[in-house]
């Protein structure tokens, strides 16, 4: 890897110099590597993935359906099939824009992405320095880097003065970390050597050779998957469109069955093309989509208010059916609060900020002026545990005025930091980090405050000292505290300091061992209660932290997360665990990921995925986004998150809080069970709209039903009253029930015999009855043909529309749940139904009563005894079901 | 050539690297370096001066040449370079005539790629042409010298098994790479269900037999493997695995489809070729008929 090579050979295998290439040589790579640029992966535009909404199973039929329409209208006109034509096109329309509403999502990760890298460079140019745009960047360039710079390509260093780098874009963390020229025989991506595209310049300079540049490098990688990652179809989009092909099925084999049975029994062509089109549309649930859409939109929204913002409409549902949720813990399920607990010395242990105690001075000064944290304006600004340490000591000691006079600065690798202060006078080194970094470097330690020779000059700590340390070490952890360890030795003068890299190392070396802090990140209060939840619910929790296993463990018992010893994984290990082994390692009831990087959360999501789990996982980094974009739900954090993993995600948390993903569960699965009730509702209107079709057919009665009528039931009256059971609030016992399975269907048997047999017929004998009512009424008699555009036939098939109406009220009342009685609900419990019967009267009676009403749909006034009639069925519908709940319920 | 005489009779013992003034195909010579080195086979170097070329240009292909031509020497490899004027694909078709030349390793350029099916290019006539197998690589990165993860891509039905093993085999043990066999088969759908998900494990129990086949001629050269099943579309399928994993290189087998077949179903080398996130070698091996 080039990480190895010295300089030489980076320019050898670059064919490249210290003077950087020619501009001819720039202009020919360029043409060969091509612009150094992320780009968008191909997908199909905004335009074709609307035209496919109309080339799907069910649109093709309907088309045919239209096109025929127009076709006989054309060969025999006058027969209203024009009109018929058109209604199935607006149809189609309507449930095009409807879905396509529900799979529209903007997709700006990338340009978000983009944005990352800079727009102007400083490179070398035949031995000039000359600034170029980043995109004309091409391998073998030679970069200058200074201060504040975003580095433009993936670079190999080989000239550096104090340059630091911030990777968090690709790496998640927020330290700086130092760049040196020298080779590196480690890693690649840990290499110092190298500065990745995307990154920033903290402090220093230098100069590096790019050997990757636009979709080659690191950050390009990240744009792949952003861009790339197959996003799967939602669970209810898959139900959608197999409920649509078992519909269109049902409906098309009707249709031919009865046009057929038509020919047979010596109707005309026309007639039977007529009633099968009826039949095809009255089978169709042409209301189903856009109520599903706005059922999926009213949804999101009561999401937004429990500080969920969901980015597209059908991740409402796959919400409800999350089996898994991979979560971060600090700032999600901990408030992201630091605070210093508790301090050790060897002489003694105290609570930290608490009074009474003289507080240990030295370890103080250090967390003082070891530390990069600010107070100004009455505010502790930079990293929450600098900040906390800062505070801690500012409250023990006061301000200190010390001149800082060099630092090595944090790095995850070396997990410590240092900086050499001019104390009053006197010269001192102070280290912080990880006890493990710390504890080695140390030959002696502090007793009180009077530094103590453990062993002359600079043996190493006794074993009694170290297991001191490390039982106050282990017993910190155990209360789920992040432990600090800290460090200092005073030195003669400055000079006698290599304060050049790599030498720097020997600066933290020969130290006074001084103690320890133990922050605590306290868990959010609503969590606990939230882990309960996911519990009843079914619902695996899986902590992915960067923090040590310990406090992982510590904090995950706080908040109810594990019970028993759970299974811990740290990074090196999965780092070496091929998927196999990670595969069976995920099947542990109680697991913790600690000291994780992001780049391992993509693994543990696909796997989960693979082996069939719904997964929702939380993220906030750029290099997060490709598992939220891969996870069947990405949440991103909507506090501190990158405007790059909100863009990925498909639901941004507000608040951070890990109690919010889960109200937002609970929501999804109440919109799951809701739309269930709708689809139930809906259903049971097309056997009453079906069977007079049918009787029609055979008996050669007056057309009960025009397919306007039909219409202006499916996607005019019936819609309010769905859109209400929508919005019926969860069951009681919604979390206590497990994640509905896999292969479980939106629409199973039970609900296809509740809608269709049981609802639906008794539906069909009160809208017979009345259309009888009607007919013999005007003086009809069996055999008696009537023409469509007759009155009494008019008049009939309005009585049959106002009958499926009326006993739609009861049906939708009926349908509010499956289980508990209406009586226990109660009637006014949900507006929108109240409303919603209101408008279907309204509605009702202007395509009744109103000559413009009765012009496009067909219809004729009735009188006040129809509606009457239809009253009791209305309500012996709305018992029958009570009783059936009842029976059920008894059985259960 | 004993390309083609089955697994124990496989192997290279002549193998040439066109380079050229572009720095991609100084890349390309070193894969075609490792490879010698890993199977004991002599390399050629061969540039072809195209009527025209500027002297700047004929200079940095020289420098190149000279530049491969050492690193070979300090491995103590046989090496010999060729230097001719012409026409490249004609020169270097008679130079491996002359030569029984086993493999070439041609770089791709990146005005290749963005054609159509990378019709009427200098690399499409050598892979086709050529009386041998052929090496089509693609460099996008000069980072990774050393390919440690190699990503090998299959389908499920693989014409000269032997061949396409050994070159993998031997292309890991001159890197001492590990090499990680992938398969994507097409998601299974039905009518109403639409796709129908399977565990890793019941997809393994789907892995095709030209599949299983590679996977045990990989295993005789004792070479550190793992097998994969991802269904997908395949060429984003690859790519995705490619970046998602951190392969360093990958290897593909040349398109069996024709021009039509291509144009109707789409040609996923094709695909992989141009947003490939690491290195990539197109392999044809050499055609029975090939003369």
């Amino acid at each position: 890897m080039i990480n190895n090579l010295s300089r030489e050979e980076v320019f050898r295998l670059l064919a490249t110099s210290e003077k950087g290439l020619t501009e001819d040589e720039a202009d020919k790579r360029l043409i060969e590597f091509g612009p150094n640029e992320i780009k968008e992966v191909r997908r199909a535009p905004l335009y074709k993935r609307f035209i496919a909404q109309f080339t799907h199973f069910l649109a093709i039929l309907l088309w045919l359906a239209a096109g025929l329409c127009f076709l006989s209208e054309y060969i025999k006109p006058g027969e209203g099939l024009l009109s018929l034509g058109i209604a199935i096109v607006v149809v189609i329309f309507i449930n095009a824009v409807f879905t396509f509403i529900q799979e529209y999502r903007t997709e700006k990760a990338v340009e978000a992405l983009k944005k990352l890298l800079p727009f102007n460079v400083k490179v070398a140019r035949a031995g000039e320095i000359r600034e170029i745009r980043a995109e004309n960047i091409t391998p073998g360039d030679l970069i200058m880097l200074s201060e504040g710079d975003k580095v433009p390509a993936d670079a190999r260093v080989i000239e550096s003065t104090g340059l630091t780098v911030n990777n968090a874009p690709l790496t998640g963390e927020s330290e700086s970390r130092p760049r040196s020229h020298e080779t590196f025989n480690g890693e690649f991506l840990e290499s110092p050597n190298i500065v990745f595209a995307g990154t920033h310049i903290i402090s220093g300079s230098g100069r590096a050779v790019a050997f990757a540049t636009g979709m080659a490098t690191e950050f390009g990688k990240i744009a792949h998957l952003t861009g790339g990652v197959h996003e799967r179809l939602s669970p209810l989009q898959k139900e959608i469109a197999r409920v649509t092909k078992i519909v269109a099925v049902i409906a098309l084999t009707t249709g031919l069955f009865f046009f057929t049975l038509g020919l047979f029994v010596g109707r005309s062509f026309w007639h039977n093309f007529i009633f099968a089109v009826g039949i095809i549309i009255a089978n169709v649930p042409e209301g189903l989509l856009p109520t599903v859409t706005l059922s999926l939109a009213m949804g999101s929204q009561r999401m937004a208010k429990k500080k969920a913002l969901i980015k597209n409409l059908t991740s409402v549902e796959t919400l409800g059916s999350v089996t898994v949720i991979c979560t971060d813990k600090t700032g999600t399920l901990t408030q992201n609060r630091m605070a210093v607990q508790k301090v050790w010395t060897l002489e003694r242990q105290q609570s930290g900020g608490r009074g009474g105690v003289t507080p240990p001075l030295h370890l103080m000064t250090i967390a003082y002026l070891c530390n990069n944290a600010t107070f100004d304006n009455d505010k502790y600004k930079g990293d929450p545990t600098e900040a906390a340490i800062l505070k801690a000591a500012r409250d023990a000691i006061g301000d200190i005025k010390a001149e800082r006079i060099h630092q090595i600065p944090f790095d995850s690798e070396r997990k410590k930091m240092s900086t050499v202060n001019d104390l009053e006078g006197r010269i001192f080194v102070f280290t912080k980090g990880a006890l493990e970094t710390v504890m080695p470097l140390c030959t002696q330690i502090l007793s009180g405050d009077k530094v103590v020779a453990i062993h002359e000059s600079s043996l190493p700590m006794t074993e009694d000292h170290k297991n001191s340390i490390m039982q106050a070490y282990h017993s910190m952890m155990d209360d789920g505290l992040r432990v600090i360890a800290f460090a200092y030795k005073p030195v003669g003068a400055i000079h006698e300091l290599p304060l050049q890299l790599p030498d720097t190392d020997k600066i933290e070396s020969n130290l006074i061992f001084a103690g320890l802090m133990g922050l605590e990140d306290p868990p959010r209060p609503e969590v606990p209660d939230a882990i309960m939840k996911c519990r009843d619910a079914g619902i695996k929790v899986i902590m992915i932290t960067g923090d040590a296993g310990r406090t992982a463990v510590a904090i995950a018992r706080q908040i109810g997360l594990v019970k028993n010893n759970p299974l811990v994984i740290e990074g090196h290990e999965i780092n070496a665990m091929p998927d196999s082994v990670l595969r069976e390692k995920l099947l542990s009831p109680e697991i913790i990921f600690a000291r994780m990087t992001p780049v391992h959360k993509m693994r543990i999501v696909t796997v989960l995925e693979d082996e069939g789990e719904r997964v929702a996982v939380t993220g906030d980094g750029v290099n997060d986004a490709p598992a939220l974009k891969k996870a069947n739900i990405g949440i991103a954090m909507g506090l501190s998150g990158t405007d790059v993993a909100k863009e990925a995600a498909d639901m941004v948390l507000l608040d951070d809080n890990f109690a919010s993903i889960v109200n937002a569960i609970e929501e999804g699965r109440s919109i799951f069970e809701n739309i269930r009730k709708f689809i139930t509702y809906i259903f049971a209107h097309l056997t009453p709209e079906a069977i007079p079709y049918i009787l029609f057919s055979i008996f050669k009665i007056p057309l009960p039903l025009t397919v306007m009528q039909i219409l202006a039931i499916d996607l005019g009256t019936e819609t309010i009253p769905a859109l209400a059971l929508g919005i019926e609030p969860p069951e009681t016992d919604i979390m206590k029930r497990p994640p509905r399975p896999r292969d479980s269907a939106l629409i199973d048997r039970p609900l296809l015999f509740r809608s269709y047999i049981f609802l639906g017929l008794i539906s069909t004998i009160g809208v017979l009855f009345v259309y009888f009512h009607v007919l013999f009424k005007g003086g009809w008699q069996w055999g008696m043909e009537l023409s469509m555009e007759h009155p009494l036939t008019r008049q009939a098939s309005t009585a049959v529309f106002l009958g499926i109406v009326i006993l739609q009220i009861g049906n939708v009342f009926a349908c509010r749940s499956s289980k508990d009685s209406i009586f226990k609900l109660g009637f006014f419990s949900n507006r929108l139904v109240i409303i919603g019967v209101a408008a279907e009267v309204m509605l009702s009676a202007f395509i009744i009563y109103h000559p413009f009403g009765n012009r496009i749909f067909g219809t004729a006034p009735l009188g006040l005894d129809v509606w009457l009639l239809l009253v009791p069925f209305s309500i012996a519908l709305l018992l029958a079901e009570e009783l059936r709940k009842w029976v059920s319920n008894k059985k259960v | 050539m004993s390309a083609t005489a089955g697994t124990e009779g496989v192997m290279y013992k002549k193998i040439l690297a066109a380079v050229n003034e572009h720095l991609n195909s100084v890349i390309t010579a070193r894969y075609a370096l490792n490879l010698a080195r890993a199977c004991s086979a002599k390399l050629y170097l061969c540039f072809v001066a195209e009527k025209g070329m500027s002297g700047t240009d004929i200079e940095k292909a020289e420098d190149a040449m000279k530049r491969i031509f050492s690193e070979a020497r300090d491995m103590d490899m046989q090496v010999e370079s060729i230097s001719t004027t012409g026409r490249p694909v004609q020169e270097i078709k008679k130079v491996v005539r002359e030569e029984k030349i086993d493999l070439v390793f041609v770089s791709a350029r990146r005005a290749d790629v963005k054609r159509k099916f990378y019709r009427a290019t200098t690399a499409s006539e050598l892979m086709l042409r050529l009386p041998c197998s052929v090496a089509l690589t693609r460099v996008i990165h000069m980072g990774r010298v050393h390919p440690r993860k190699i990503l090998i891509p299959l389908k499920a039905r693989i014409d000269n098994v032997p061949e396409r093993a050994y070159f993998t085999a031997k292309m890991a043990e001159g890197f001492s790479s590990k090499v990680f066999v992938f398969h994507t088969p097409k998601p299974i759908t039905r009518f109403f269900h639409g796709e129908i998900d399977l565990t890793p494990m019941e997809w393994d129990k789907r892995t095709p037999a030209d599949v299983r086949d590679f996977m045990g001629h990989i295993n005789k050269y004792r070479i550190d493997f793992e097998g994969r099943l991802t269904p997908g579309r395949v060429a984003r399928t690859i790519t995705i695995e490619a970046a998602s994993k951190r392969h360093d290189l990958i290897i593909m087998g040349a398109t069996g489809r024709s021009l039509l077949s291509s144009l109707l179903r789409g040609n996923p080398v094709e695909k992989v070729l141009r947003e490939t996130p690491c290195d990539l070698i197109i392999l044809k091996p050499r055609h029975k008929d090939d003369k």
